[in-house]
């Protein structure tokens, strides 16, 4: 990978420790109030909220089992919406579409047995070469995004990709990585690198990916 | 240099997939009822309003299960006449009779609405016409909550109780979860992966203003209103691995409710103020439950091998949850004073049970659609709709 791409990657991670500190990760959870949507959106806010019968647009169908997108038009007219409240302009931009799939490479995945967060023996040489670059990068902070395959409850998903991700953390961190390095989310179920209702695709889901 | 250009070029493609697909395909949902109940006869009503008030009166009917409509003039134990026709100081009067066999008037009712109000107007006749025959608190005026899309763009949309008027109240380019309502109705509590991390949202449906109640680093999951309104209880892995933990939406502070080495989430409240909730620390996810203040951990279900993601009955008398057995997962739900346990559902994906604030039904997901099971299993409703929608929360009465 060229230097270029790590710089990239670096100054992305930068931004994203940066936007944390802001929002006030590691501090109490301080109820802070959203900037309300609307017109007032910034470019590349991701979310945007409506009063109820007021978003001006529908919603993008997405459909797994066909492959295929399509749109709800919707919008605008409330049989419970205030009558006479003129519909709100469209957004200045549209929320940034985040990936479905995974956009990080091969080298940096780690997957995992169906309801099992063990690191496979498959895997210790993944984890060891990022965790050596980590040790000889020590500005650069890694995500350690978890993820599950679709079956089961979200929510429950959503525990057991932390769990596979706290396990890439543990054996990173017995290979010298410091932890101040590391960050932990897990995304659960909700974004799998394959669609399929398979045990191919759903092995494919059920990873670490080292996002740096 | 030439990985970065390649990686911008998937990106342009991707976009550009994503826009040209926006094809008008309207979302088309419909249910259907097995076939029974009580004949009744539901004549067009007379007057020229815009919508179409006794299909809705007699499609509402039709998915309670219980009544089976009949054309105008059929034989039938009852029967349903009515107007809807401009005037008033509102702009239309709609007036409504239920009779019996006999001709006599059950109900004789008359609204003054605007022109906007005549399809509620639709869904409270049936749901006047239901209560006054059944003895139940009717659905048909009521709304579910879903997550739609995925994919790159996720919805939370409030639809109508028949799956029509869905309204989108937040989209987000990451991930959105788990919706729960306020008692009253007027806000939903949701996690949103905005910013790439969880955090716990609470939204003003009316207004679309909200607020960011929980951002603690690690999960922030599973919110679920207190009976009361006060308290918000939903999971944090901030000391380590997640626990239970109740908010007061008052004074902003968490208080910890468990304490164990497993998973424990999905908490969701008893009318008592104990919770009901999921946890592996016997080896696979189970339910157990707690008291208000916390303290030992009851185990609750001990059939199969997965039981996660409860529902409580607005009664608090049922616990529905997500039962795996043989590899496929099915909705159950137990009796919590007779410890009775009951598979309701047939598919193979059924995940996120959602009670009907009457506690005769019971929304879900497959994954892709929604449906719904009476709660005693003998009733099923399909919503036929485009698109996928999950995480289903069935709103409370209230406002």
């Amino acid at each position: 990978m060229s230097n270029y791409i790590r710089i990239l990657m670096a100054a992305a991670s930068l931004a994203l420790l940066a936007s944390c500190a802001s929002t006030g990760e590691n501090t109490d959870p301080i109820p802070q109030d959203m900037p309300q949507s609307e017109a007032t959106g910034q470019p590349g806010q991701e979310a945007y909220s409506y009063a109820y019968g007021q978003a001006p647009g529908g919603y993008d169908t997405y459909d797994t089992s066909s492959g295929t997108y399509g749109s709800y038009p919707g919008g605008g007219t409330s049989d419970y919406g205030q009558s006479g409240a003129p519909a709100q302009p469209q957004p200045p931009e549209p929320a940034m579409p985040g990936m479905g799939g995974s956009m990080v490479s091969a080298d940096r995945i780690v997957y995992f047995d169906f309801d099992s967060a063990n690191i496979r023996s498959d895997s210790q040489a993944i984890i060891e070469s990022n965790a050596n670059y980590l040790r000889g990068n020590p500005r650069i902070i890694t995500q350690l995004e978890g993820h599950t395959d679709e079956r089961g409850s979200r929510e429950y998903n959503i525990a057991l990709g932390e769990r596979r991700a706290n396990a890439v953390r543990q054996v990173m961190s017995a290979m010298g990585v410091s932890p101040q390095q590391i960050r932990v989310v897990s995304y659960g179920e909700e974004r799998p690198a394959a669609n399929g209702f398979d045990e191919q695709s759903y092995a494919l889901n059920r990873r670490v990916e080292i996002v740096y | 240099m030439k990985l970065v250009e390649k990686l911008f070029s998937v990106l342009i493609l991707l976009f550009g997939v994503a826009s040209l697909v926006h094809a008008q395909i309207s979302l088309d949902i419909t249910k259907k009822v097995e076939s029974g109940g009580t004949p009744i006869a539901i004549a067009p009503f007379s007057g020229g309003a815009p919508e179409d008030i006794a299909g809705i009166v007699a499609a509402d009917l039709q998915r309670t299960g219980k009544f089976a409509p009949q054309p105008p003039n059929a034989q039938a134990n009852y029967s349903v006449t009515g107007q809807a026709s401009p005037g008033g100081a509102r702009g239309y009067i709609v007036q409504f009779q239920l009779s019996d066999a006999q001709g006599g008037a059950l109900l004789n009712l008359s609204f003054d609405i605007p022109a906007n109000q005549l399809r509620p107007v639709a869904h409270r006749i049936s749901d006047l016409i239901y209560e006054k025959l059944t003895g139940e608190k009717g659905l048909a005026g009521t709304r579910i909550a879903f997550v739609a899309g995925g994919g790159g763009n996720w919805y939370l949309v409030v639809a109508d109780a028949d799956g029509q008027n869905p309204q989108v109240i937040l989209r987000s380019g990451q991930p959105i979860m788990s919706p729960s309502w306020a008692p009253d109705g007027s806000k939903l509590a949701y996690v949103s992966f905005e910013g790439r991390r969880p955090q716990i949202v609470v939204q003003d449906v009316y207004s679309g203003a909200r607020r960011v109640v929980s951002a603690a680093p690690g999960i922030n999951g599973a919110p679920s209103w207190a009976p009361n309104g006060q308290r918000l209880a939903f999971t944090l892995s901030k000391d380590g691995n997640p626990e239970i933990y109740a908010l007061d939406l008052a004074t902003q502070s968490p208080v910890r409710l468990t304490s164990n080495g497993a998973i424990d989430t999905e908490p969701v409240w008893l009318p008592d103020g104990g919770i009901v909730f999921t946890s592996d620390r016997g080896g696979s996810p189970q339910l157990y439950r707690i008291g208000a203040g916390g303290g030992a951990a009851q185990r609750l279900t001990f059939e199969g091998d997965y039981n996660a993601r409860p529902a409580v009955s607005p009664d608090g008398r049922y616990v529905a949850m997500m039962h795996r057995r043989g590899g496929r997962f099915y909705i159950a739900v137990m009796d919590l004073q007779t410890h009775q346990f009951r598979v309701l559902t047939s598919g193979s994906n059924a995940e996120s049970p959602s009670f009907a604030p009457n506690g005769k039904m019971i929304v879900y997901s497959d994954g892709q659609r929604l449906a719904a099971i009476s709660t005693d299993g003998t009733i099923q409703q399909d919503f036929a709709l485009r698109g996928r929608a999950r995480d289903p929360a069935w709103a409370p009465y209230g406002r």
